[in-house]
């Protein structure tokens, strides 16, 4: 993760490793692979795994949860109160929830961040993940003008 | 708030903090600061952190225009915040 987050480098490493190494509900390698998988989605250009990175697979997210990360990491104005109810149902407390939820927000946001800081650089990028998925972020926000909800 | 445990779960020291900004402001508490002083060591201390030096630190960007960056990249997103 160092040297791809700019001159904030340190901090974000700090903030990072506050979500996946703090003693938690949901475990480590989890939200390690729920974070990858985010920042993949979120544009995280190509580049060599860390060694952690490349003992992570897919396999270490609950089946239940792969939907719900995606959906944060792409679209997380979409999630629904039925979303979280149906993975309650399954099981999951509210913390593993939350655990799931900042780790894939966190990652989707580091992604878009390596992404932008990379077309800064002048590399070349793959295509936006998010072209080709859902409505375009300039479509009417269904919240009016912005501002917050009371 | 969906998760309840977010929305009423805080500890003690962080439940006082957040019934001060209630009578202070006079307003409910917004969800996002909720969310920061919910268990604060995993997630809301190093973000508040990382915010402020990115937003407030020195910077050839003046606070405004940071602003002005959060606010627009909140739009795309759809946030609300």
């Amino acid at each position: 993760m160092e040297n791809r987050t700019g001159r904030y480098a340190a901090l974000t490493k700090r903030l990072v490793d506050s979500v996946l190494a703090t003693p938690g509900h949901m475990a480590s390698d989890a939200r390690q692979a729920v974070l990858a998988r985010a920042a993949r989605l979120g544009g995280r250009p190509s580049s060599p795994l860390s060694q952690r990175e490349r003992g992570i697979g897919a396999e270490d997210i609950p089946p239940a949860l792969a939907d719900y990360v995606d959906k944060v990491a792409l679209h997380a104005y979409t999630v629904t109160d039925q979303d979280l109810a149906t993975l309650k149902q399954a099981g999951n407390s509210d913390d593993v929830l939350f655990e799931a939820t900042v780790s894939a927000a966190l990652g989707a946001a580091l992604g878009r961040l390596e992404r932008g800081l990379s077309a800064l650089c002048g590399e070349a990028s793959a295509p936006d993940p998010l072209s080709t998925l859902g409505p375009h972020p300039l479509t009417p926000s269904p919240f009016g003008r912005g501002g917050t909800r009371e | 708030m969906r998760l309840r445990t977010v929305e009423h779960g805080h500890r003690l020291a962080q439940r006082l903090k957040l019934l001060l900004i209630r009578v202070v402001s006079m307003r409910r508490v917004p969800d996002v600061v909720k969310t920061l002083f919910y268990r604060p060591e995993f997630f809301g201390r190093p973000m508040c952190d990382w915010t402020q030096a990115v937003m407030r630190g020195p910077s050839p960007w003046s606070v405004g225009e940071r602003e002005l960056f959060a606010a627009f990249t909140s739009r795309l997103n759809q946030c609300l915040f």
